[in-house]
């Protein structure tokens, strides 16, 4: 019974000084968003956090359109994620639960469409857009990203697991077609693996930063990520209130994971073991 | 090549496209609204009160607008990405004294001789008129303002050292690069940790400025290799080599934190560093800078041009814009802020220039630069310039940071350029 | 429901005509769920598949993205594999993500191993792991940078502070290798963690019985039962970190995209997305972009197939059993020697 305590205590001591390191660039952010950029630059350096912090948050409003930049973001997130989970859901409950000519072909490409880096065609897709009239706009930043092949392997495992069988017969006897039953059987059940989606693509187009950088040219309409970075570039030598921009972009997406995640992690953990 | 790009894609991408109806309005417009012409430029490129004034109404163009974006990092990619893009391109943007880059796609700009640039012409200084045409006459950019340059330092720092403190006596001390390495070393040994550079590059940049001559002859020809060049380069080495540089890379967070944290106590810059160095990095050391001529004479470095997109929304008016920016009153007033300085003679003699600066204890600035000014003999800048100067530059860095001698440094850049000279059908 | 009504209804209609005897037309039977998978396959026609293969075109040619387009044949890949930047941007990403992941799944492993043997505060734990992997990368590396920088850096107060020298992490490539695999380290060691978790939670307690019975110490279970057994997912953070790793690029862009120099001071930090990026948007040279994107593509798939390889013919069921029996041979036969040692 020692050595299990001895297990526990020594776990704990692991585990406590893995947060330490999580966290701390978190409060090194604060640091230095909090103080005034001479301080920041001298040595030694502040340690603890400081009372500037309303007045950087203040400078980084009226320097870029922080909200505006925040909304787009939302926009392009919220919309990417809708259609995703619209259209991949309604892929994967008819590659999972229905017999189809070329299904398994279909399946097959997709899977094959999985493996392909997205960076080979970056120049191409670039130039496809353009012709498109399509560079700068939400358009660029939605449409491209609207269905995508792991959301649909992914939902089409946990279909097959999670719809019974005797549900679709039973909503075809009743006489409704395929969209019907998605409806009606294949929404409720997939409810849980869509929240998993759904959290998933959000974090991934609000945090992602390569394609927006190219597509969205007009510098008054950037996304967060990008705004940043812009910022940093314009007004870099106020660095502590490029600090309370870093600040401020991080803290809305760990506010509602802290809220939700549990789950997520659950999830993902177990969407890996299934690989 | 039988099939264009255009067919090629009309082709494929298009038709697929249309079969699916994605391709809506495929609008080829410029950013901003229609009454408002969208104008990108560098942070500390304008002063901010005429773009106040312009963005609501511009003077001579009324019920047009002006809307200002400030620019900052990679400023280059962003315009030709834009440009790239063919969407929501602004209609103004500010190009950088390598203007000449350009020059291969001068089509996407308007030829500013069609809309009357010649009526002003003799209000601006010559050189710099003619850096904005391209070689078959095509009136690209329009004179924004010059980059004379200087040798700014701190007088607190250089008293503490026990050095001379006038800017009289300073420059008398360091006529010459070798004489400031001089300087620089008792600088350094007064007061540790003090550097006269923040990196290798600024040296080699300001040293280049000062020549007669670049990477190309007028007709063509490579002579990046030659013995000016080669001077320059060793030059910077030496200033290394001597630790005076901050090691603080340009565009990086470091290079401002030196500048605060006042381990830059020396500085040869162009004007317009008085704003985007000293007086945003470190406010807090008002009344301690000084500027004074550089070491090794008068030199220019940057200054900028306008230039309107064809897909400006209004040429006219863009350019009453242009042309009122840039006139010798209200250049004078951006000399104010942010010091930037007039490519218009005329605006040398207006009272706002010759003013005290309360930033540099007080000195009237405009002497140190209107000096250089009129002794720099200009120079030429080729399309390929920028393209020489990447590999040169980051070659410069490797010896810096110690990566590779001087020696096999400078024969890579060579190589290099040789290599992206051949690539683009220069040589 | 317009759209699906009408969908559905002529099918419906059309198989009630024919009757059970007439054989149905399979294909327009199965028009909704065509209807359901076309969206991915259009949106992967328009802005993948038509790229990847407008792409081979473009790398045939010379072209800025503006004027005119210049036919210039393999050019653009002898030029890539004779330009010694590019060899660097590989073996610059092959280095930042060796130093990254191997440090990182080391941790994440003795992470999970001790969530696996803390009972409380888990869901604490979890959260706080998991919270660097949904930063942003951008606001990450700012902060990181300013943690390495030359002169105002927390690490270079620290090293002044115990007397040592001040390291120039920023300047120096190796210094930007560390900097940036730290990053990458440290967004991915909690998630790389949870799912070892998840998967020492699915190993059977009988096994650990088992040993214990035999008296094998922790240390002995951990590396001869629990690591062979989770070889699937440590294979399967394997490869994602590869994907992952091969494909970095925003963490030298934040640090030294404004610098004109986006892999900062000796090319340290460029890897090959980054040269991808810069070629292609920082000079315009869109058809010298596409080759590298095949270059890329061609990377990606050569460690694919390793990692294929790694994971050939795993077949759970078979290596528990044998991982089983080898752990018990092997405990039996440490146990067999210490007890010839005492002996002795």
């Amino acid at each position: 019974m020692r050595t299990e305590r001895v297990r526990e205590v020594t776990s704990h001591v692991v585990l406590m000084l893995g947060v330490l390191v999580s966290l701390f660039p978190f409060y090194w952010m604060l640091v230095m968003a909090s103080n005034t950029t001479p301080d920041i630059f001298a040595y030694p350096p502040k340690l603890l956090v400081g009372s500037h912090l309303l007045e950087n948050m203040r400078n980084v409003l009226s320097n870029i359109d922080f909200f505006g930049a925040m909304l787009l973001t939302l926009i392009a997130s919220l919309g990417v994620t809708v259609l995703v989970l619209f259209f991949d859901s309604l892929a994967a409950f008819a590659f999972a639960k229905y017999e189809f000519p070329g299904r398994n072909l279909l399946f097959g490409i997709l899977l094959v469409t999985f493996m392909i880096p997205s960076q080979l065609a970056l120049v191409p897709q670039f130039v496809t857009l353009a012709e498109f009239g399509w560079i700068g706009s939400l358009k660029a930043l939605i449409i491209p990203g609207a269905a995508n092949a792991f959301g649909i392997f992914w939902m089409r495992q946990y279909a097959k697991g999670a719809i019974p069988d005797e549900l679709i017969s039973a909503a075809k006897v009743d006489g409704a077609g395929f969209f019907r039953q998605y409806l009606t059987v294949g929404l409720p059940v997939l409810r849980p693996g869509l929240a998993f989606l759904g959290i998933f693509t959000f974090i991934n187009v609000w945090n992602d930063y390569l394609w927006p950088l190219i597509v969205m040219t007009d510098p008054n309409r950037l996304t967060l990520q990008v705004a940043l970075q812009q910022l940093n570039g314009v007004y870099g030598t106020d660095y502590s209130m490029v600090m309370a921009g870093a600040l401020m972009s991080v803290i809305p997406l760990i506010g509602v994971f802290i809220i939700g995640g549990r789950h997520f992690i659950a999830d993902i953990a177990a969407g890996a073991m299934k690989f | 090549m039988t099939l264009t790009r255009r067919k090629f894609l009309a082709l494929t991408a298009g038709g697929a496209a249309a079969a699916t109806g994605l391709t809506g309005c495929g609008s080829r417009s410029s950013l901003g609204a229609a009454d408002e012409l969208s104008l990108w430029a560098w942070t500390g490129s304008v002063n901010d009160d005429l773009i106040a004034q312009a963005s609501k109404g511009i003077p001579g163009a009324p019920g047009k607008k002006v809307a200002l974006t400030r620019i900052g990092g990679d400023y280059k990619t962003k315009l030709l990405t834009s440009l790239a893009g063919k969407s929501m391109v602004p209609d103004i943007v500010g190009l950088n004294d390598d203007v000449a880059t350009y020059f291969p796609n001068a089509d996407q700009f308007l030829d500013l001789h069609e809309l009357g640039a010649d009526q002003v012409k003799g209000d601006f200084l010559e050189w710099k008129w003619k850096l904005g045409i391209t070689p078959d006459n095509r009136m690209m950019a329009f004179p924004m303002d010059t980059g004379p340059t200087a040798l700014f330092y701190r007088r607190d720092i250089f008293a503490k050292a026990g050095l001379p403190t006038e800017p009289g006596d300073v420059a008398a001390a360091a006529p010459d690069w070798s004489s400031y390495i001089e300087l620089g070393k008792k600088l350094k040994q007064a007061v540790p940790g003090a550097a006269i550079t923040d990196n290798i590059t600024s040296i080699y940049a300001y040293a280049l400025a000062q020549l007669p001559k670049r990477y190309m002859t007028v007709d063509g020809q490579y002579i990046g290799n030659g013995d000016h060049i080669r001077q320059a380069w060793d030059l910077s080495v030496r200033v290394v080599k001597e630790g005076l540089s901050a090691n603080a890379q340009s565009g990086s967070t470091d290079a401002n934190a030196v500048i605060t944290n006042g381990r830059l106590a020396a500085f040869v810059g162009a004007v317009w560093w008085a704003q985007l160095g000293p007086k945003n990095a470190a406010p807090e050391s008002k009344g301690n800078w000084r500027v004074t001529p550089a070491p090794g004479g008068p030199g220019n470095r940057g200054g900028s041009f306008l230039a309107i997109t064809k897909y400006c929304k209004d040429p006219e008016a863009a350019f009453k814009f242009i042309t009122w920016l840039e006139s010798a009153q209200n250049q004078a007033q951006s000399f104010l802020d942010p010091v930037l300085f007039p490519s218009t003679p005329a605006s040398y003699a207006d009272p706002k220039m010759t003013g005290a600066d309360p930033f540099f204890g007080g000195q009237r600035i405009v002497d140190v630069f209107a000096e250089s000014a009129k002794k720099y003999p200009g120079t030429y800048f080729s399309p390929y310039d920028s393209i020489i100067n990447k590999p040169i530059t980051a070659e410069l860095v490797n010896v810096e940071i110690g990566a590779k001698s001087s020696d096999q440094a400078w024969n890579d850049a060579q190589h290099l350029v040789d290599r992206e000279l051949t690539r683009v059908g220069a040589i | 429901m317009a759209v699906s009504d009408a969908l559905r209804s002529p099918a419906a209609v059309r198989i009630a005509d024919e009757g059970p005897s007439q054989r149905p037309n399979k294909f327009k039977q199965a028009f909704p769920q065509y209807v359901a998978v076309a969206p991915f396959f259009i949106l992967f026609a328009i802005f993948g598949a038509f790229p990847v293969f407008f792409s081979i075109w473009l790398s045939f040619h010379s072209w800025d993205g503006i004027g005119q387009m210049k036919w210039v044949g393999l050019e653009q890949y002898s030029y890539l594999l004779t330009d010694p930047t590019f060899w660097k941007s590989i073996t610059n990403t092959l280095i930042i993500w060796v130093l990254s992941t191997v440090p990182m799944l080391l941790l994440a492993l003795l992470i999970a191993n001790s969530l696996h043997n803390a009972t409380r505060f888990r869901s604490f734990y979890r959260i706080a792991y998991f919270i660097p992997n949904i930063t942003s990368v951008v606001a990450v590396t700012m902060v990181f940078g300013s943690v390495f920088s030359n002169n105002f850096g927390l690490l270079n107060a620290f090293l002044t502070s115990i007397g040592l020298d001040k390291i120039e992490w920023l300047s120096q490539p190796w210094g930007i290798k560390i900097a940036i695999a730290t990053i990458v380290a440290w967004r991915w060691t909690g998630y790389n963690a949870i799912i070892f978790l998840a998967g020492l939670q699915a190993i059977s307690s009988d096994i650990y019985e088992a040993a214990k019975v035999d008296g094998a110490s922790s240390r002995q279970q951990f590396w001869q039962i629990t690591v062979p057994l989770l070889r699937p997912v440590i294979l399967f953070t394997a490869v994602t970190s590869t994907i992952g790793g091969l494909q970095i690029f925003t963490e030298s862009q934040v640090l030294f995209g404004a610098s004109g120099s986006i892999g900062g001071p000796g090319d340290g930090g460029l890897t090959i997305v980054s040269y991808l990026y810069d070629n292609a948007f920082g000079s315009n040279q869109f058809g010298y972009g596409a080759a590298i994107g095949w270059a890329l593509f061609i990377l990606i798939v050569l460690f694919s197939i390793i990692n294929w390889r790694l994971i050939g013919g795993s077949d759970d069921e078979r290596i528990t059993k044998r991982v089983a029996r080898r752990a018990q041979r092997k405990i039996a036969a440490e146990k067999a020697g210490k007890e010839y040692a005492d002996a002795h």
